[in-house]
């Protein structure tokens, strides 16, 4: 009979209440693997696709980059349809007194989850493909039927957050451990994703309005303060963003180096090789910052500890950006390692980045003022969100 | 998924189309008429939005169709029919039609050769964007390559409603996924936290049901924000459909020396163009090009008998005498018959994107004395007799008799001469009833009063002729000439900036100088070489690229000059 795995002391685990049957987990379970495959495949399939309408323009629905944005949804319905499946109706020890019932069917709750997103992902494609006859192809990352797609994705990695959790709390420590990076490579392709979703937001030429705070304040630090939460690791912020960056960097720096030439017109500018994103954001400032100061938080309440956080993102971001975005936007950064060189092929040679030059601020110091102490809500917001999910995941056990 | 990058990184802002333009009028007796709206589906001309053009790329004569979308970004079907068969291949590619993204080609794609006709070539090209595009069409074969230039006013003309079905599946995901997620999260606080093995407690299960009605809450308040997020998305798109620009249009009917005036001014229009990425940029209709030397081409047609037509010139009011302060467009009416009469002013932005603006007006009877003649012997066309006016240098009109769908399809129009225009109908798909849809090259044969083929024409503002082509109920007008539907000024723009034209390299500049009813004099030469001319000589025979873009009864006008007069040919067709 298996007997229980120890959970690190800095757990908050009642492990007096975990019965006897529950065997040790000392692999990792495959279902894990496949989610964590799928959330991969959409993040660098979301890039290729941006880089690739950026670049080339036209595509089909089986362009490389769409299949691997829709192998997550695959990846993810189709293994957790089979995990739910297999525990309705099988009798695992392994899983099946972790799982909580939806329905008439059982299953863990992450698997449950992205089961969903996998179907909320099906279910945009009918949706896109009518906006697109309705009002021409949406030429946006920010509108309704991607929305709906991104809502799936973002349960599929939900789910595989859930499911890592959960497994966490009885794993072996070597188990636990490579769960425990799982969750942080989770958390920097979760952070790469968000700041891909507000994109439209935080263009360089864009770093020095209020709305590009707003935007970062309102996505990354629920994310870095859930996945602090949940880690066991002191400095997990820190490698969040590190993670984020460089996956941010090496995507800046491979994709220029293969050959394309646009399909769809007009052009405006000469394009020969394949136009990346840009250069990653300098969360890792916050971040770093964050993660130093913590414990000297440790002690305070939920909402202290939020405005506190919430506002230290803020502050250090923006000192951090906003330097560094007037660098971005001089001819200093057109290089192969900053990647201002690079334009879309639809970018017009009158646009502001190509110009090198900042978006003109249209709007008066007061409007300045309240958009920018509405990011600081939404930061302190955000961070209180990630505090109270991290904490409720901490201590999922199905 | 399409996935683009959005951006607002244009510099240009939207610009103000509706200008407030202040309408000086002389102190005399003044009638305004107020204008209906009219919601016209169209881009250039009104409700024919396809573009037909019989030019030739190199050696080789094309007769090329382009199908403009609907919605823009959307797909343009293009098919071209070669006049001969030594061409290899043709490709085709989307672009600017003049300034930035007029000259980096992207990658053009391969037309279709058609299986059964090796003549007849078919292509799908993305259109990305509103405004003033072209498509380049490279023709490759046994003499060799050549290129030809297409002008493509991209406008979006519609919005697609949701079908039922759709609707029913939508809405049944939606329900499936937001009650899976409802019971998902009741799952989350019931159990997710509970030691394994152990089943849910009432207080667990009370909490998970708290927590599922409070779920419900929270994921309506996302759908309604989710609706409202919709509905101005659909709002925005809406603004960019485009629709005729209205003319507000003032008679001034004095017995002064001008005699009866029209002054028009643009109403409230809404023409995007651009990048749907960046902000919408707005067409500037105070900004116009000449086309074949006029600013804008005026006609006016007597509804619903289509019985009196008029091809008329406005200049910029600022240059009309005795009105330096007046803005808008001015012209001199002849003594027209009164009625009721649509309006349409053909007019070319500086971009090269056409416009037709649209309007109505009820003009009493008008100082000077009327046409007036009969109708000669079996021959249906225009009044005999001469026309009383100012119809002075390229205006022109005529009286017919009414529209008649009985006598429609007629082939023969007579001349105020004694001549005869003859629409010739051998071809097989002119014999048959007329189809919509189908691109046709309508020939016509001018006759002079021995029944001999004319041989006094002459260019009429540098074109062989002029059609121009209308629907009964006015939903239809096209204006069109022997190369096809696309304005003239925007077909000179495309050729100028073809590759090896010197003139490309002037990003940012048309390639004709840009004009301001403001005030800037009407630039000269415009007048080019027609299809059918070679210098002052026209040939009798002409032909005219179009397809009917629906069903129903049609008057066409066609026009020709003979030494030194304008005449006008009536026909009248049916259209299945």
């Amino acid at each position: 009979m298996a007997t229980l795995a120890t959970t690190p002391p800095s757990r908050a685990i009642d492990q007096s209440a975990l019965p006897k049957i529950a065997p040790v987990i000392n692999s990792v379970p495959w279902f894990i693997w496949t989610l964590f495959a799928a959330v991969v495949s959409v993040v660098i399939g979301g890039y290729w696709d941006i880089s690739w309408h950026m670049s080339i323009g036209r595509d089909s629905f089986w362009t490389p980059a769409h299949i691997a944005i829709q192998l997550c949804g695959v990846l993810a319905g189709l293994s957790c349809g089979y995990l739910i499946l297999h525990c309705t109706f099988g009798s695992d020890p392994a899983v099946q007194p972790y799982t909580v019932h939806v329905w008439r069917f059982r299953g863990p709750l992450g698997a449950f989850l992205a089961a969903w997103g996998g179907a909320m992902m099906l279910a945009s494609a009918p949706f896109d493909n009518w906006w697109h006859n309705a009002y021409g192809l949406d030429v946006k990352i920010f509108s309704p039927p991607h929305v709906v797609l991104d809502g799936g994705v973002l349960a599929i990695q939900a789910g595989a957050v859930l499911l890592i959790a959960s497994t966490m709390n009885r794993a072996t420590p070597r188990v636990r451990a490579t769960l425990n990076a799982f969750l942080l490579l989770l958390g920097g392709m979760i952070t790469m994703l968000a700041l891909t979703i507000v994109w439209e937001s935080t263009y360089r030429v864009l770093m020095h309005t209020p709305q590009c705070y707003r935007a970062v304040a309102f996505v990354v630090p629920v994310v870095l303060a859930g996945f602090a939460t949940i880690s066991d690791y002191r400095w997990a912020r820190s490698i969040i963003a590190g993670i984020y960056s460089l996956y941010a960097m090496v995507m800046l720096w491979i994709f220029p180096l293969f050959p394309a030439t646009p399909k769809l017109g007009p052009v405006y500018q000469k394009i020969t090789h394949m136009v990346p994103m840009e250069f990653p954001l300098l969360i890792i400032v916050p971040a770093f910052l964050l993660d130093a100061l913590w414990p000297k938080m440790a002690g305070w309440k939920r909402w202290t500890q939020a405005a506190a956080g919430g506002t230290l993102f803020l502050w250090a971001f923006l000192a951090a950006q906003w330097p560094f975005s007037t660098f971005l936007v001089s001819r200093a950064s057109a290089n192969w390692f900053f990647g201002t060189k690079y334009f879309a092929y639809f970018a017009s040679p009158n646009g502001f980045d190509v110009q090198r030059m900042f978006f003109p601020l249209h709007m008066t110091t007061t409007g300045f003022a309240m958009v920018m102490v509405e990011a600081f809500v939404f930061a302190i917001l955000s961070t209180r969100l990630g505090l109270a999910w991290g904490g409720w995941i901490r201590g999922i056990r199905r | 998924m399409k996935r683009f990058l959005t951006v607002p990184i244009s510099r240009s802002l939207a610009v103000p189309v509706a200008r407030s333009i202040a309408l000086s009028v002389s102190p005399s007796i003044v009638l305004a008429i107020a204008l209906l709206a009219l919601a016209l589906p169209a881009s250039a001309h009104i409700g024919s939005p396809d573009v037909f053009v019989d030019d030739h790329a190199g050696p080789y004569r094309l007769f090329v169709t382009v199908r403009v979308p609907q919605v823009i970004p959307g797909i343009a079907e293009i098919e071209i029919r070669s006049e001969s068969n030594d061409l290899e291949q043709i490709r085709i590619a989307p672009m600017q039609l003049t300034g930035p993204g007029s000259q980096f080609p992207p990658v053009a794609d391969v037309a279709q050769r058609s299986k059964t006709d090796s003549q007849f070539f078919t292509g799908s090209l993305w259109l990305m964007e509103f405004g003033s595009l072209q498509v380049r069409i490279d023709a490759d074969g046994a003499r060799g390559p050549g290129e030809l230039s297409v002008p493509v006013p991209a406008t979006a003309q519609r919005m697609l409603p949701m079908s039922p079905f759709l609707e029913i599946l939508l809405a049944g995901l939606a329900l499936l996924l937001v009650s899976a997620l409802i019971s998902i999260v009741a799952a989350a606080v019931r159990e997710g936290n509970l030691a394994p093995g152990l089943a849910a407690t009432p207080v667990t299960a009370r909490r998970g049901r708290v927590s599922a009605v409070v779920a419900s809450f929270v994921i309506v308040g996302i759908l309604l924000i989710g609706g409202n997020w919709w509905k101005s998305e659909a709002s925005r798109y809406a603004s960019h459909i485009y629709a005729p620009p209205q003319m507000q249009v003032t008679l001034d009917d004095a017995s002064n020396q001008h005699g009866a005036r029209l002054f028009l001014r643009e109403g409230p229009a809404t023409i995007a163009s651009g990048n749907p990425r960046r902000d919408t940029e707005r067409s500037d209709l105070d900004n116009l090009i000449p086309d074949h030397n006029h600013l804008m081409h005026f006609f006016m047609i007597r509804t619903p008998a289509m019985d009196s037509f008029w091809h008329l010139h406005p200049e910029p009011a600022g240059l009309v005498a005795g009105n330096a302060a007046g803005n808008g467009f001015v012209v001199n009416l002849p003594a027209v018959p009164a009625g009721h009469y649509e309006l349409y002013a053909d007019v070319v932005l500086r971009s090269g994107f056409p416009v037709t603006m649209v309007g109505q007006i009820d003009l009493p009877n008008l100082p000077g004395e009327p046409p007036t003649g009969s109708l000669t012997g079996s021959l249906r066309g225009p009044l005999a007799g001469p026309l009383k006016g100012p119809l002075t240098g390229d205006d022109s009109g005529v009286v017919a008799h009414p529209l008649d769908a009985a006598a429609a399809n007629t082939a023969t129009s007579a001349l105020p001469d004694g001549g005869q225009m003859i629409w010739e109908r051998d071809s097989p798909a002119l014999k048959a009833p007329l189809k919509m849809n189908v691109p046709l090259m309508f020939h016509f044969r001018v006759m002079d009063r021995e029944g001999k083929p004319a041989t006094d024409l002459e260019p009429y503002m540098g074109m062989a002729a002029h059609a121009e082509i209308v629907r009964s109920d006015g939903s239809v007008f096209a204006h069109v000439h022997p190369s096809g539907s696309a304005a003239m000024a925007a077909m000179e723009m495309a050729r100028a900036a073809a590759p090896g034209n010197p003139q490309i390299g002037t990003p940012g500049e048309p390639s004709v100088n840009a004009i301001s009813p403001m005030g800037m004099p009407a630039m000269a030469g415009m007048a080019m070489p027609a299809t059918g001319t070679t210098n002052e000589h026209v040939d009798p025979e002409i032909s005219f690229p179009y397809g009917f873009p629906k069903p129903g009864l049609y008057r066409i006008f066609v026009q020709v000059k003979r030494a030194g007069k304008i005449e006008t040919g009536v026909f009248d067709a049916t259209v299945e």
